[in-house]
C-alpha cells in the first residue's frame, strides 16, 4: 500500500512539484514567523518587576504673564512641588505619591551611569533611575528575598543605592543581593560614600524588551534637587480609581495649583503603556496577519489540487472501493499524500531554517538566535500548522471523493 | 479578439465554480494582503492634507550634537530638537527654498477652557507663520496668525472644528471668542478641518504663535544649540534638493565656527531629510537607512507574491491539462505559440484583474474600518485614535502599485504553465495527452 502511494506520487511529479515547492517556501517563512512569535511571547511573559495598575502620571505646567492668574512675585514656582506632593498624599484616594527623574516604567528614556563593587565592573548598559522613595511604592518594586515596596522605601535615603539583582550578570554568583550592605560606587561620584540598601527583582523597560538586558539602579533624589520638572507618579487606591483622571483634573484649580505653577494633564499608566509598546505590538500583530494570509493560502491551493486530483481519479477510487476499500481508506490515502509531500518539503526547510537561524537574521534572545528548544519548537508548531490546514484543505474534495459510487463511476468508465 | 478572450475567460469561471472561486479568492486575497502592505509602508509618504506637499518637504526635526570634551562623536552625542536660535541660524536663512517654518517639535497636551467650564485635555503645538504656508490646512473660518502677529507675542490661537465643538459647543461663529489654554486667554483666528494624526508634523488641536503662553522658546540647553523646535523646508521643487542641501551645508560650516568657543559642534547626519528618509528615523541619534528599509519591503513584497503564485499556478497547471484538446485544435489550424501563448496569459489576467479589483477595494475598506490597527505613528503619547479618510488612500501611486502587482501576479502564476501548454505536441495534445 505505501510502496503504491509513493508511486502514485512520483507519478504525478510535476503537480506535486508545484505542491512541493509551496510548502517548501511557507514552511520556512512560517517556521521564522513562529520563531518570532515565540521569541517575543517569551520576552513579554517574562516578570515585568513593578506594577503600574492604578498609577497616574501628573504633567505640570506654568502660567506665563499672559494669563489673569498670574503672580508676578512667584519667579520660581518649582518650589511648590513639595507642597503639592503633601497636598496629594492627604488626598484619600492617593496610597502613595512619587518623584523621579527619567525613572517611571516605559518613559522611554536610556539615561545611564557605571556601577562597580569593589573590582567588580557592573557591565553593559546601566539605567540610572533617580527617585524619592515613594516612588518604590507607587510602581511596587520589591526586593529579590520578598522585602515589600515599604520596607524598601525605609532603608532608601542618603547615599543608599537599590539595584536589580542582574546588575552583575553572572559575575556575583547569586547576584547583587549577596552585597548588600557592602560599600559600592556609583557614576563618576568619587565624593560621597554609596551603600546598597538592597537588591530588586529585575524591572523591565518595556514589555517587548528582554529584562536581563536592562539592569537598573535606583537613587534617592536629593531634597534639593526637586524641582517641577520631574516626573510626579501616584498609585490610586483601587476602590478610588474611577475617572480619577479627570476628578483629580478638575479639583486642581482649587486645591493643586499653586502660586504659577498648575495641573496640567494626569495621564494614566495603561496609556502611556499602550503608547509605547504599540509599534512593536502592531508590528507583533502583522505577523499574525501574514501568518493567517499563509495558511490561508495553503488551504486554497490544497483545497484546488486535490479537487482536481479526485476528479481526475474518480475510476482509480471507484475501483478501489468496489474492491473492498472503505470511506475511510480513501480519505487516508489522499491525506496521506499531503503529508508525505509536506514531510518532503520540510527537510530542505529544516537546512535553510538551520542556516537562518545561524545567520543572525531572526530575532535575538539570551544573546542567542539558535537554542535547540526554540528551534524544534517553532519547526514542530509550524509544522504542525501547515499540517492542520491540509487536514481542511484536503477534507473537502476527500469527502466529495468517499461519496463516489462505485457502480456509477465504473460505469461511466 | 480581446472580446473573445473575455467572452472565454468567462465562460471558464462559469464551468467550474468551486475552482474558479478558489482562484480568484486566492488572487484577491494576495492583492488585499499585499496592497495593505503598500499602504502601511506608504502612508507616511502619501501626501495629503495638510501635508499635501510631502514630496517638497525636507526635514529638520532633530539635531545633533558632540563636544570635544566628550569623547568620540560615535560614543558621545546629545541629540533632539533645537532651540530657536540653532534654527534661525541654520534653516531659517536659506535662501533657495520657497518657505521655511519653526515648530514644536510634538504636540503638548494642554488644559482648555472658557471661564466657568470644565477643563478639557487638548493637544497643543506652537509654531510660526509660515508654518501654514508650509502646511495647507483647510480653513473653515478665518486665518491663520500672520508674522506681525507672532513676533508680537499676541496670543491667538487656530483651532480644530472638534475643538471648537469641545469649547464652545460648535464649530461655527467662533472667530473673535476668547478661550482658555493653559489659563491664559487667547483669541481664536481661525478653524481648520480635523487633522489625521498620521500628519506628524502637521498634527495638533491647537496652534498657537511660539512663545506666547509657554516657556518652551526660553528652553535652552548646550549653549543655547538645543531647545523644543524642529523645522521643515518646503522646496519650490524637488530639483533644488541638492542646492538647498548644498546652502545649507555652508550655514552649518558657519554656525560651527561660531560655536568653537562653546567647545560644542553639530554633527551634519546627512540632514535635512526628504520625507522618505524622515519616515524610517528611529532615533535622533540615528542616521535612517533608506536601503536597508526598501529591502524589507520588497523581500515582503516577493514573500507575499511568490507563496500565492506558487498555489494559483498549479491550479492553472490542472486548468490547462483539461483544456490541451482545444489547444491541440488551435495549433492544427495555424495558431502560433505566441497567440496561444498570448491568448492564455490575457485569459489569466482578465481573472486576475477582476480579483484584483475586488482585493484592492477590500484593502481600502480594511483600511478605513480598522485605521487604528494598522497605521501607528511613531509617538503618539495622547493615544489620539487615528483617522484615515478615502483622499488620503486614493491616490495614483496606490492604483500603479495595484496594477503592477497584478501584473506580476498574473506572469508568475500563469507564464510557466501556459509556455509549456503551448508548446506542447499537437498530436499529443489532440489525443488529449496530459502535458
Amino acid at each position: 500500500m505505501n510502496k503504491k502511494l509513493f508511486k502514485q506520487i512520483k507519478n504525478e511529479w510535476k503537480p506535486n512539484l508545484w505542491l512541493f515547492i509551496e510548502l517548501f517556501l511557507v514552511s520556512v517563512v512560517m517556521w521564522y514567523i513562529v520563531d518570532y512569535m515565540y521569541v517575543k511571547m517569551t520576552v513579554y511573559n517574562e516578570p515585568k518587576g513593578f506594577d503600574i495598575s492604578n498609577c497616574y502620571l501628573v504633567e505640570l505646567g506654568q502660567l506665563t504673564d499672559k494669563s489673569d492668574l498670574y503672580n508676578p512675585k512667584d519667579t520660581n514656582p518649582s518650589i511648590h512641588i513639595n507642597e503639592l506632593c503633601d497636598r496629594l498624599e492627604h488626598n484619600p484616594a492617593i496610597e502613595a505619591v512619587g518623584l523621579g527623574n527619567n525613572s517611571y516604567p516605559y518613559n522611554g528614556s536610556n539615561s545611564s551611569t557605571f556601577f562597580k563593587y569593589d573590582t567588580i565592573y557592573a557591565e553593559g548598559w546601566i539605567l540610572n533611575r533617580v527617585i524619592t522613595p515613594g516612588f518604590i511604592k507607587v510602581f511596587r518594586y520589591t526586593g529579590i528575598n520578598g522585602e515589600t515596596p515599604e520596607q524598601l522605601a525605609s532603608k532608601f535615603e542618603g547615599n543608599n543605592l537599590l539595584v536589580t539583582n542582574n546588575i552583575f550578570k553572572d559575575k556575583i554568583k547569586g547576584g547583587a543581593k549577596n552585597i548588600v550592605g557592602k560599600k559600592v560606587i556609583y557614576g563618576g561620584d568619587t565624593v560621597n560614600t554609596h551603600y546598597l540598601a538592597g537588591a530588586l527583582v529585575p524591572i523591565k523597560y518595556s514589555d517587548f524588551i528582554e529584562v536581563s538586558l536592562t539592569p537598573s539602579i535606583l537613587k534617592a533624589l536629593a531634597p534639593k534637587d526637586r524641582w517641577m520638572g520631574l516626573e510626579l507618579c501616584v498609585r490610586v487606591r483601587p476602590e478610588y480609581d474611577k475617572d480619577f483622571a479627570n476628578t483629580l483634573l478638575k479639583e486642581s484649580q482649587k486645591r493643586y495649583n499653586i502660586g504659577n505653577m498648575y495641573i496640567s494633564n494626569v495621564k494614566s499608566f495603561d496609556d502611556i503603556r499602550a503608547n509605547h509598546i504599540s509599534k512593536d505590538w502592531n508590528h507583533f500583530k502583522l505577523f499574525i496577519w501574514g501568518m493567517g494570509f499563509l495558511l490561508l493560502n495553503i488551504f486554497l491551493g490544497l483545497l484546488g489540487t486535490f479537487w482536481f486530483r479526485t476528479q481526475q481519479r474518480r475510476g482509480e477510487i471507484a475501483l478501489m472501493k468496489s474492491f473492498g476499500g472503505t470511506n475511510k481508506s480513501v480519505y487516508m490515502r489522499l491525506l496521506s499524500e499531503g503529508i508525505i509531500i509536506l514531510l518532503l518539503a520540510t527537510i530542505p526547510a529544516i537546512i535553510v531554517d538551520y542556516n537562518l537561524a545561524h545567520a543572525d537574521i531572526t530575532e535575538n534572545y539570551n544573546g542567542e538566535t539558535f537554542e535547540i528548544v526554540r528551534f524544534s519548537f517553532s519547526l514542530i508548531s509550524s509544522c504542525i500548522l501547515i499540517a492542520l490546514m491540509m487536514i481542511i484543505g484536503i477534507s473537502i474534495p476527500a469527502r466529495k471523493a468517499m461519496k463516489i459510487d462505485p457502480a456509477v463511476a465504473l460505469h461511466e468508465e | 479578439m480581446i472580446k473573445q478572450y473575455f467572452i472565454q475567460a468567462i465562460g471558464q469561471l462559469k464551468q467550474h465554480p468551486l475552482i474558479s472561486s478558489i482562484n480568484i479568492m486566492g488572487t484577491s486575497l494576495a492583492i488585499f494582503l499585499i496592497m495593505l502592505v503598500v499602504m502601511i509602508n506608504n502612508i507616511g509618504i502619501l501626501s495629503f492634507s495638510p501635508e499635501s506637499n510631502r514630496d517638497r518637504f525636507l526635514h529638520g526635526s532633530c539635531i545633533s550634537i558632540g563636544n570635544k570634551d566628550w569623547g568620540d562623536d560615535s560614543m558621545s552625542s546629545s541629540n533632539g530638537p533645537m532651540s530657536l536660535k540653532s534654527i534661525n541660524e541654520i534653516y531659517k536663512s536659506l535662501k533657495t527654498p520657497e518657505c521655511v517654518t519653526a515648530y514644536t517639535i510634538f504636540p503638548s497636551t494642554v488644559v482648555a477652557s472658557i471661564p466657568g467650564q470644565n477643563l478639557v485635555n487638548l493637544e497643543m503645538r506652537e509654531t510660526d507663520a509660515e508654518y501654514f504656508k508650509v502646511f495647507d490646512y483647510t480653513f473653515l473660518d478665518g486665518k491663520p496668525y500672520n508674522k506681525e502677529e507672532v513676533e508680537s507675542h499676541i496670543p491667538l490661537a487656530v483651532i480644530t472644528e472638534s475643538t471648537a465643538r469641545s469649547i464652545f459647543g460648535t464649530s461655527k461663529g467662533v472667530i473673535g471668542k476668547n478661550m482658555l489654554i493653559n489659563y491664559s486667554s487667547c483669541k481664536v483666528v481661525g478653524v481648520v478641518k480635523n487633522v489625521s494624526i498620521l500628519a506628524e508634523k502637521g498634527f495638533s488641536e491647537i496652534w498657537v504663535p511660539i512663545g506666547t503662553i509657554s516657556p518652551t522658546a526660553t528652553y535652552h540647553d548646550n549653549s543655547g544649540i538645543m531647545g523644543a523646535f524642529s523645522a521643515t523646508i518646503l522646496a519650490k521643487d524637488r530639483d533644488d534638493f541638492d542646492d538647498i542641501r548644498k546652502e545649507y551645508n555652508k550655514r552649518l560650516d558657519g554656525y560651527n565656527k561660531s560655536l568653537e568657543p562653546t567647545g560644542f559642534h553639530i554633527i551634519p547626519r546627512s540632514r535635512p531629510y526628504d520625507q522618505e528618509t524622515e519616515n524610517q528615523v528611529i532615533g535622533a541619534n540615528l542616521e535612517p537607512d533608506v536601503n536597508k528599509a526598501r529591502k524589507i519591503e520588497i523581500t515582503i513584497y516577493v514573500i507575499l507574491l511568490i507563496v500565492p503564485a506558487i498555489n494559483l499556478a498549479s491550479m492553472t497547471h490542472s486548468r490547462l491539462r483539461q483544456r490541451m484538446i482545444e489547444v491541440g485544435v488551435r495549433r492544427a489550424f495555424g495558431s502560433t505559440h505566441m497567440q496561444l501563448l498570448n491568448q492564455i496569459i490575457i485569459e489569466n489576467m482578465i481573472i486576475t484583474l477582476i480579483a484584483g479589483i475586488i482585493g484592492l477595494i477590500l484593502s481600502l475598506i480594511f483600511a478605513n474600518t480598522m485605521a487604528s490597527e494598522f497605521f501607528q505613528v511613531k509617538w503618539n503619547p495622547s493615544l489620539t485614535e487615528t483617522q484615515i479618510d478615502f483622499s488620503m488612500l486614493f491616490q495614483p501611486k496606490i492604483f500603479i502599485y495595484a496594477i503592477l502587482f497584478c501584473f506580476v501576479l498574473n506572469i508568475l502564476s500563469c507564464g510557466i504553465p501556459a509556455w509549456r501548454a503551448s508548446r506542447s505536441n499537437i498530436v499529443n495534445s489532440l489525443g488529449g495527452k496530459i502535458m
